[in-house]
């Protein structure tokens, strides 16, 4: 059975337009001079029981405000939206209780109280018994080792022990379905993976079925086998992992930073790469304002190693650094028809 | 329910966990009191009676009324107002939890720790230091009920005020006539014996009154007959189902705000 079913879901917000200055903000108190944005403009998908999807796209894409609708914060302008065959929005008390929700940016956890306390709350009006509870704990403890922070203040954690106290919360009362608003904005690479290994683990012990929004394509590599590209208010791209990987996981970016870097560097570079690479080598060289000098590299045609090996050995390199491929490249690139 | 009680208890918890600022109300009510005394002392220089208040009834009405005033002050609001304005609301909305009730427990837990830290003491002082003669009467039996009746209406009104930042940037403004308004009308500042007749009329088809005056006579004038109190009880319980239910009611427009125009 389909747990969340989408069909032309559409969100528009009317927004004042306001003002510039002190006579403009007067004149905003009687304004009815509105605007309407389409924060979701007619999408469509369904999600099944035990799936992981990434929800990705940049920002202001529509991507939080669909995650409020399906959690029944904000009521649909248009469309059909049911979670577990219900309307979030109308039955808010009992769809809470089969979801766990997680904003990055905000904590679900009491401030001043110790993070156990918290949990006992939660405990409390999730209606979970004392065993499971219990179970829970012990689970969270061994994947994660959350014990050592039971008794500090959540305002004391740092933001990677918040977050994972905060997603030990959400699953808690064992929701269907769990809501991942950006869980690794702001963190270190090893806290990243510790939270990457406990979603899947969650997802995999238990069926939960994960619907996560992130910037960060690593997250939506390591964790989801799909995907939803959503764009102003559009899906540009909804479907197996695997292909987008083979756009974005293929490409990575060489920054480097050239001593003396001329006109003449530039093209000296761009023959170079052509006569050791030959004419179909997949690179792009371009440069950024702040004196980086940007390589693109597709490495299914040519692999970086070798790329940076005949960079450093002809060309008189001060730094280097290695990006994967940006959220907006992504998208430009889906737009550009990449997954036609 | 259980859930319910555990906000108490987790609110209960919080506000213990700020020892140092219990001192400074203590401290604070003292002063008050001091003040108080010698001031009410002054207005009776020689007299019996003034509006069929003694002295001592005065007194007491006067620093019960703080108290009481220290216990009802909750900041209710001003907590709604940061959640509702940093979105923080969100995280209360995926919750199967009810706003309003949830709010409420809270508030009772943050209150039984200001019983346990401020009322107390006042009246071991008030007992001790001031000695304060307390007539017998029917009155105490009254007051507990009395008081939570208070407390609910003091809190649908704080509720209302919180809910008011779904529509503005600060609650300010509002918080503070609100306060001010209760804390005149309602005979928190000046027992309701001392308006003129016409204003007291008035005032008592207000639901201020039932926030501070009824408890407050309770006590000061606890020598009446049962059916008097239970008449009291009566109106207050009213108050307390319409502000609850009028609250409730804003709650279902103001949410709309978030719900149709986003957060």
């Amino acid at each position: 059975m389909t747990l969340i079913h989408i069909k032309d879901l559409t969100k528009h917000f009317r927004i004042l337009n306001r003002h510039e200055g002190l006579k403009g903000a007067v004149r905003d108190l009687f304004s009815g001079d509105y605007r309407t944005v389409k924060a979701v403009d007619g999408i469509s998908f369904d999600i099944e029981p035990g799936e992981i999807v990434g929800y990705i796209g940049p920002n202001g894409a529509g991507k939080s405000t669909t995650i409020k609708m399906m959690t029944g914060i904000l009521k649909p302008s248009a469309g059909v939206l049911q979670v577990n065959g219900l309307v979030p929005y109308d039955n808010r008390m009992r769809q809470a209780m089969i979801m766990g929700v997680v904003f990055g940016q905000r904590t679900q956890l009491w401030w001043d109280l110790p993070v156990i306390e918290s949990f006992k709350i939660l405990k409390e009006i999730y209606k979970v018994d004392q065993k499971m509870f219990d179970e829970h704990l012990g689970m969270f403890n061994e994947l994660v080792g959350l014990k050592a922070l039971y008794t500090q203040q959540a305002r004391t954690l740092s933001l990677g022990q918040r977050m994972l106290c905060d997603i030990a919360a959400s699953f808690l009362h064992n929701p269907q379905v769990v809501f991942l608003d950006e869980p690794t904005i702001g963190l270190d690479v090893s806290v990243k993976a510790k939270i990457r290994g406990l979603i899947l683990e969650l997802n995999g012990t238990r069926n939960t079925t994960i619907i996560l929004t992130t910037h960060d394509l690593g997250d939506v590599e390591a964790l989801c086998r799909r995907i939803i590209i959503i764009d102003k208010g559009k899906i540009l791209y909804d479907g197996d992992i695997k292909k987008v990987n083979a756009l974005f996981g293929a490409y990575r970016t060489l920054k480097l930073q050239i001593k003396d870097y001329a006109e003449a560097t530039r093209t000296a570079l761009q023959n170079g790469l052509a006569g050791k690479f030959g004419a179909e080598h997949g690179i792009t060289i371009a440069q950024t304002e702040d004196c980086w000098t940007d390589v693109t590299i597709d490495q299914a045609r040519t692999p970086l190693a070798d790329v940076l090996a005949f960079v450093m050995t002809n060309f008189p390199v001060e730094d280097v650094r290695i990006v994967e491929i940006s959220m907006e490249n992504v998208v430009r690139k889906v737009y550009d028809g990449a997954l036609q | 329910m259980r859930g319910y009680l555990a906000f108490m208890r987790g609110a209960m918890l919080v506000g213990v966990v700020y020892r140092l600022g219990f001192l400074f109300t203590i401290l604070g009510n003292i002063v008050y009191m001091i003040i108080a005394y010698f001031l009410w002392r002054s207005i009776y220089a020689g007299k019996e009676t003034l509006n069929g208040l003694t002295f001592d009834q005065a007194l007491l009405y006067i620093a019960l009324g703080s108290t009481i005033f220290i216990l009802l002050k909750t900041y209710t609001d001003w907590g709604m107002a940061e959640e509702i304005r940093s979105g923080t609301i969100s995280v209360y909305l995926t919750k199967p939890i009810d706003y309003q009730l949830y709010n409420l427990f809270g508030t009772i837990g943050f209150a039984s720790t200001t019983i346990l830290t401020v009322t107390l003491p006042t009246v071991i002082m008030l007992l001790f230091v001031f000695r304060i003669h307390f007539a017998l009467g029917w009155g105490y039996l009254f007051f507990p009920v009395s008081l939570i009746l208070a407390f609910i209406i003091n809190f649908n009104l704080d509720y209302a005020v919180g809910l008011s930042a779904f529509y503005t940037e600060s609650i300010w403004g509002i918080s503070t006539t609100k306060e001010i308004i209760v804390s005149v009308l309602s005979g928190a500042l000046l027992p309701l014996q001392f308006f003129p007749a016409a204003v007291q009329q008035v005032l008592m088809v207000l639901p201020f009154q039932a926030m501070f005056f009824t408890p407050l006579m309770m006590v000061t004038k606890p020598d009446q007959q049962a059916g008097v109190f239970l008449q009291m009880l009566v109106v207050q319980a009213l108050w307390a189902a319409v502000t609850y239910a009028a609250s409730r009611l804003f709650y279902n427009q103001a949410i709309k705000v978030l719900r149709v125009a986003g957060g």
